[in-house]
């Protein structure tokens, strides 16, 4: 593979900001949930790139975890803002001021 | 009997005491006991004054050591009773005048309710001018000094109900402090200078080790706090207040005792004062200046106790001026003289104030002798004696004092104290006629005094009348000064433009004279003095009010008091409050903005992580 | 030019401009969708790295099972829902974007510094690493040294699937005035 390593980092560097704006940026829960999986696919393809470098399979094996626990965290996740939505008809983020100061 | 004169003080300290804590239990009986005490102080001061003369002049004097008092690094002083002729005479006055004074306090008191606490205060007030004049070291004279500063407070203010009695008490205590602390500066200085505080030391073999400039300021500032207890100018504005008290009081402190202690500290510490040229001019300038000031103030005014209060201020100026022509027996002859006659004097008001339920206007008095004979006769002794009219005590003291000054190289002193030994008997003549002569103005009928309170008056009385005769018949010669020799050295005086016959001459013309033109204008009838004020008011208000001194003197400390006082309330409501209101707001404010920060918008939140993990990873790259 | 060359710069511009489509897109299906593309991008990078189980693995469970449970629950919050363009909170899109910006440059300087942007891969991973390929080569790494982790995350598993349960069922309870008023005043707060 005639590829530099970096540059598939690289990327994911890139893909990891372009997941954190999202959340910061989106209001609908939905959407940012989604910017939060950018950002762990990021991460895997960084994991991944890294075991290539230093040719063994840690990397590859850690990212196949990280798919793992990303799919139950989905889960979980998806059923809490189907619950919140319940309670408020609304999925915009910005309506969940309970916990104000 | 010299060695056991400490219980010439204890006796009166003991009485103090007991009827402090035993008075009212007591009752009339804590009277008689003061009394007693002090007249038994009297005896024992004629035991030690027998014991005196039989030793020959130049060796009377005995110091009676009683006890190491502080003895604090290179101040060593001693509770150390002094006997010499100078301070027996001072005994003997306050011991003898002061029995003769309690036992008229009995009478007069007898239905006030704190009857045990007044003789307590009153022999208090003994005790501590008995140690102020046997002390034989400065430090002890000032213990008395400051202690019958306090029995003065004490008896100033004894109806303290009476808002009026209570501020002349603090104004009294207030006056003289000023002139107390500038005379324990004198003492101090004296300390520095010479290491010693005792009079033999200080007034014997150390004394040529002050400079003149040394000498000078610690003579100013002794004098300083004789002006302050003698109610000289400028610290004399206490004393017309003090007539508050009760008269007993004002008869004792304010005539006889107290305020002589300027003169004693003066003629005591003559050696100090001589060895500054300059120190002792003062005292005559403050002395003559006091004594007219104080002559023409008290024709003005109505209230007789006032009157009698300023003319006490008149004659102390006389003895100043005395003291600083250095004729210290004169001083001394005029002191003893004084407290007989003037005694007599206000306890003869404290008959008519009795007579006439507490009445001290004199507008309103007038041709009491009709009703109360025997005050007007007493009354009349002592005002002819204090006029100068011979052979009366008054006479021989005041006339030797004018004889003197035209014996001095100061043709203006003498004329000056001429006019203000003119004025003097004009100033007492104006009370007696006022009050006991013309027509009476009241319709109160006054009755007489008991006899209980005559019985002093008498005695009194006889004093007034032999008392010239007696201790000073002439300036040099007279028993008085022969005595004092002594202490105050020998009596020299000068050559006078005119005879000593021609002098008494003018002594005696001046003062029937003036107590001519006081019948003339306020017993005969002839002239309108009631509508004096209304014709001439602003004199009038001149006169009454003593030439507003007070009046400046309380602009002079009020205005920057009060100026003071409301500056430190502005500086308290808008600096300190304000500071912590300030504080209080700020805290509000700031609060104000802090939920700003959490007003529960999860994406805030979420920034404010980013925020910190981005800060975190510079900070980590920088590092690297 | 190598074959990977060509695909890596082919699928590197579909990947971020495809996550940057997803960022813009107001309607969430839509989102959804360019999410979709970026997975498969992100699959054919593990293909060239020589991962070819966890491409696999990448399309059928994210691509396949992630993002369709996603397209499920948009549509049951409602799917013509077009969020608003109005921002709220002052400053926010600004220093997001300022941050984004910062994160990236940052990480782009680290990896510089770590491993440089020059650095290739060793030759030998497909004969040595994935010896009878990558699935197998993964399964002898999985199942021995990493076994105990393996075991959890079954169990993770298992605990998500019941937490779903529970968090989705509708409980009927009782609502009583009270709660209902107290739970209304605190919202309306």
């Amino acid at each position: 593979m005639s590829t530099p390593i970096s540059y598939f980092v690289v990327v994911s560097a890139m893909l990891f900001a372009i997941g954190t704006v999202g959340v910061l940026v989106r209001k609908n829960a939905l959407v940012i949930f989604m910017s939060v999986e950018l950002q762990l696919n990021a991460v895997n393809l960084a994991l991944v790139a890294f075991s290539r470098m230093h040719g063994n399979l840690n990397g590859q094996v850690l990212a196949f975890f990280s798919m793992v626990v990303a799919a139950a965290e989905v889960v979980v996740g998806l059923a809490i803002i189907v619950t919140v939505y319940r309670r408020r008809q609304s999925s915009n983020v910005d309506d969940l001021t309970v916990l104000r100061g | 009997m010299l060695d056991l004169i400490w219980l010439i003080p204890a006796l009166p300290l003991a009485g103090a005491v007991v009827n402090l804590f035993l008075g009212r239990r007591l009752g009339k009986a804590a009277g008689w006991l003061a009394t007693a005490l002090v007249a038994l102080g009297f005896v024992l001061a004629v035991a030690v004054l027998l014991d005196l003369l039989s030793l020959p002049a130049e060796e009377r004097l005995h110091v009676a050591n009683l006890f190491d008092w502080i003895s604090v690094g290179t101040l060593s002083v001693d509770v150390a009773l002094r006997a010499d002729p100078l301070s027996i005479t001072m005994v003997l006055v306050v011991t003898g005048v002061g029995s003769l004074i309690h036992l008229y306090a009995v009478g007069y008191m007898e239905h006030d309710p704190r009857f045990g606490a007044f003789f307590a205060y009153l022999n208090l007030f003994v005790f501590f001018m008995l140690m102020l004049v046997l002390a034989d070291n400065y430090l002890l004279l000032y213990l008395g000094w400051e202690g019958v500063g306090l029995c003065s407070y004490l008896l100033i203010g004894f109806w303290y109900d009476r808002p009026l009695a209570s501020s002349a008490a603090k104004k009294a205590f207030v006056t003289t402090r000023i002139g107390d602390a500038a005379m324990l500066l004198g003492i101090v200085l004296i300390w520095v200078h010479l290491g010693t505080l005792d009079f033999g030391a200080v007034f014997g073999e150390r004394a040529s080790e002050l400079t003149q400039g040394a000498a000078t300021a610690i003579s100013l500032l002794l004098l300083a706090g004789a002006i302050g207890k003698s109610a000289q100018l400028p610290l004399h504005v206490w004393l017309p207040d003090a007539m508050e008290g009760p008269t007993p009081v004002s008869a004792l402190i304010h005539a006889a005792t107290m305020v002589t202690a300027g003169v004693y500290l003066v003629v005591r510490s003559h050696v100090l004062f001589e060895l500054s040229g300059t120190a002792l001019t003062v005292v005559l300038v403050v002395g003559l200046v006091s004594a007219l000031y104080a002559a023409v103030a008290s024709i003005g005014q109505f209230d007789l106790k006032r009157a009698l209060a300023y003319s006490t201020m008149s004659q102390i100026g006389f003895m100043f001026f005395a003291a600083g022509m250095r004729f210290y027996t004169g001083a001394m002859l005029l002191l003893v003289c004084h407290a007989f006659y003037k005694a007599l004097l206000f306890l003869t008001a404290g008959n008519v104030l009795h007579g006439l339920h507490d009445e001290t206007d004199m507008r309103r008095m007038g041709g009491l002798r009709g009703q109360m004979p025997v005050s007007a006769t007493w009354f009349a002794i002592g005002a002819l004696s204090l006029a100068g009219i011979p052979p009366l005590a008054g006479f021989f003291a005041k006339d030797q004092i004018v004889g003197f000054a035209a014996t001095s190289d100061r043709e203006l002193a003498w004329v000056l104290a001429s006019i203000g030994a003119f004025l003097s008997a004009l100033y007492i003549a104006r009370p007696l006629f006022l009050t006991f002569f013309g027509r009476r103005r009241g319709e109160e009928r006054a009755h007489e005094a008991p006899a209980l309170m005559h019985a002093p008056l008498g005695v009194l009385a006889f004093l007034t009348v032999v008392g010239g005769l007696v201790l000073g018949f002439t300036a040099e010669g007279g028993r008085l000064a022969a005595f004092l020799e002594p202490v105050v050295g020998p009596v020299e005086h000068g050559e006078a433009a005119l005879s000593e016959g021609a002098l008494i001459a003018v002594s005696v013309v001046l003062a029937v004279g003036a107590v001519a033109v006081a019948f003339w204008i306020w017993a005969s009838g002839r002239v309108d003095w009631e509508a004096f004020p209304e014709r001439q008011p602003e004199l009038a208000g001149w006169l009454a009010n003593a030439f507003y001194l007070n009046a400046l003197y309380g602009w002079l400390v009020q205005h920057p008091g009060k100026g003071f006082g409301r500056a430190l309330t502005v500086v308290d409501e808008r600096v300190i409050d304000g500071a912590v209101n300030e504080v209080g707001d700020e805290v509000i404010d700031a609060s104000g903005i802090a939920p700003r920060i959490q007003r529960g918008f999860v994406r805030s939140y979420a920034l404010a992580f980013l925020l910190g993990a981005v800060a975190l990873l510079l900070f980590l790259g920088l590092r690297a | 030019m190598d074959v990977d060359q060509i695909v890596f710069w082919v699928f590197a511009p579909i990947s971020v401009g495809s996550a940057i489509a997803m960022l813009l897109q107001r309607n969430a299906v839509h989102a959804a969708l360019f999410l979709v593309v970026n997975f498969f991008t992100i699959a054919v990078f593990y293909l060239v790295l020589g991962a070819s189980f966890l491409f696999a693995v990448q399309i059928i469970v994210y691509a396949g099972a992630i993002m369709v449970l996603f397209l499920f629950v948009i549509m049951l919050l409602g799917v013509d829902r077009e969020e608003s363009l109005l921002e709220r909170l002052k400053g926010q899109r600004v220093v997001a974007i300022a941050l984004g910006v910062g994160i990236a440059v940052e990480l782009i300087v680290a990896i510089r510094a770590g491993i440089g942007f020059a650095t290739k891969a060793p030759p030998d991973f497909d004969e040595v690493v994935n010896r009878g390929g990558n699935a197998a080569a993964i399964a002898r790494v999985l199942f021995r040294e990493y076994f105990f982790p393996f075991e959890v995350t079954s169990v993770l598993l298992i605990v998500a699937a019941i937490a779903v349960v529970v968090l989705a069922s509708r409980r009927r309870q009782v609502i009583t005035r009270a709660d209902a008023s107290r739970a209304n005043e605190r919202e309306a707060a």
